[in-house]
């Protein structure tokens, strides 16, 4: 299983979004809240070179925001394909 | 193919996607994500029949109540990036995913994004001091000195929420006049650690690493000047997401697609549009709601006529 780490501010509707998906998706993660944890937000600038939440970190991969595609794609999750079109 | 797309999943797109599906409209609804622009909203008061809601609350509601729905496809987690009228009048409608889908009709519900300042340094430093959304990283500039770019609601309410934390807030506005809201503003105006800068408009975001200053000019006077700064934080308001059918239908100078008041059709035979993308007067989740289900009635009517 990958080791999710998300770095979130409690204001932050993307941070929300991104922890209700993982849930969703029985992701486990680790969190870290930047507004009040200064040793948190210098590892996340650190890591990402971006002063803005949430920065999701996948076993090493950064995602800057909640980029839902990419994140599926990183934890391997297979969406529902699209509909294909059927002949009417 | 299906009878319908609808693009978009804030409220005006959801309430599509309920009528239609009722009516048993074959409908696929595309949307990046649900609840349009109110998401940010810590708290909204004015959803009719709900006291208070948060915008993350409402776009769960929202997306739970679409999902409830037999026989509607959603495509969510992506967007709409062409639409291409073929020959028979039909529409071929590309995603950022890389689907194409084919459709009679389609029912624009795509509203509205945040306007960008277009000045050199914005993109370089967005998510490096430059903000767009306040509410999300306004904790992350405790101490710092920072600006808010805009002079309406947003931009007042913002400087409220960085005035949380930051410990001075210059608020640069193009006008002599704030709009918005006069207790909003009176607040604002009268904390010391506010400083209005009048006439003036940003010319340059500069940093290393980060953020740290902005070039300005005072329109008046034509002066320009620098300004260390930490953060830039914009609110200037909205461009509607229209861009995909600019060569369908018709625009108005601002970018919103003109429409028929009584059925929401826009110039374009098959394309419908309701709520912020759409020239109404008034932006407003629950105009949004019932201008999309007047314009997925009107789909219907055509349905049934054909």
């Amino acid at each position: 299983m990958a080791k999710v780490i998300i770095y979130s501010t409690p204001t932050c509707v993307y941070c929300k979004m991104a922890k209700a998906f993982f849930a969703k998706n029985n992701v486990s993660y680790e969190e870290h809240d930047v507004a009040s944890d200064l040793k948190a937000r210098e590892d996340m600038v650190n890591k990402s070179h971006q002063l803005g939440v949430p920065v999701i970190d996948i076993d090493n991969n950064i995602v800057i925001g909640f980029d839902q595609r990419t994140i599926e794609g990183l934890l391997g999750l297979g969406k529902v394909a699209a509909p294909t079109t059927p002949a009417v | 193919m299906y009878d319908l797309i609808i693009v978009g999943g804030g409220p005006g797109g959801v309430a599509a996607g309920i009528y239609a599906a009722r009516k048993k409209i074959k409908t696929a609804l595309v949307t990046d994500s649900f609840g349009g622009q109110s998401l940010v909203s810590n708290d909204i008061q004015n959803w009719i029949g709900t006291k208070s809601i948060s915008g993350f609350d409402l776009a769960q509601a929202l997306e739970e109540h679409l999902r409830a729905q037999a026989g509607i496809d959603i495509m969510d987690g992506d967007l709409v990036t062409a639409v291409a009228k073929r020959d028979d009048g039909t529409f071929a409608v590309t995603t950022k995913g890389g689907k194409t889908v084919e459709t009679k009709y389609i029912l624009l519900a795509s509203g509205s994004r945040r306007k960008r300042l277009g000045v050199p340094g914005e993109d370089q430093f967005d998510g490096k001091g430059v903000v767009f959304c306040t509410t999300c990283d306004a904790p992350l500039f405790g101490g710092k000195t920072v600006a808010v770019v805009g002079g309406g609601n947003s931009a007042l309410e913002g400087v409220e929420d960085v005035l949380q934390y930051a410990s001075k807030v210059y608020l640069i506005v193009r006008s002599e006049v704030l709009r918005g809201d006069p207790i909003t503003q009176e607040k604002v105006k009268s904390d010391p650690r506010v400083e209005i800068m009048w006439n003036t408009v940003v010319e340059e975001i500069k940093g290393d690493a980060f953020v740290n200053g902005i070039k300005y000019k005072n329109i008046k006077t034509n002066e320009e000047k620098e300004l260390p700064l930490d953060g830039v934080f914009v609110e200037i308001g909205l461009v509607p997401n229209s861009d995909f059918v600019k060569d369908l239908v018709t625009l108005n100078e601002i970018g919103h697609v003109v429409v028929d008041a009584k059925t929401q059709q826009s110039s374009c035979p098959g394309i419908w549009a309701a709520g912020d993308v759409s020239d109404v007067l008034y932006d407003q989740n629950n105009i949004s709601v019932g201008d999309s289900i007047k314009a997925v009635l009107n789909v219907y009517d055509k349905i049934k006529k054909s």
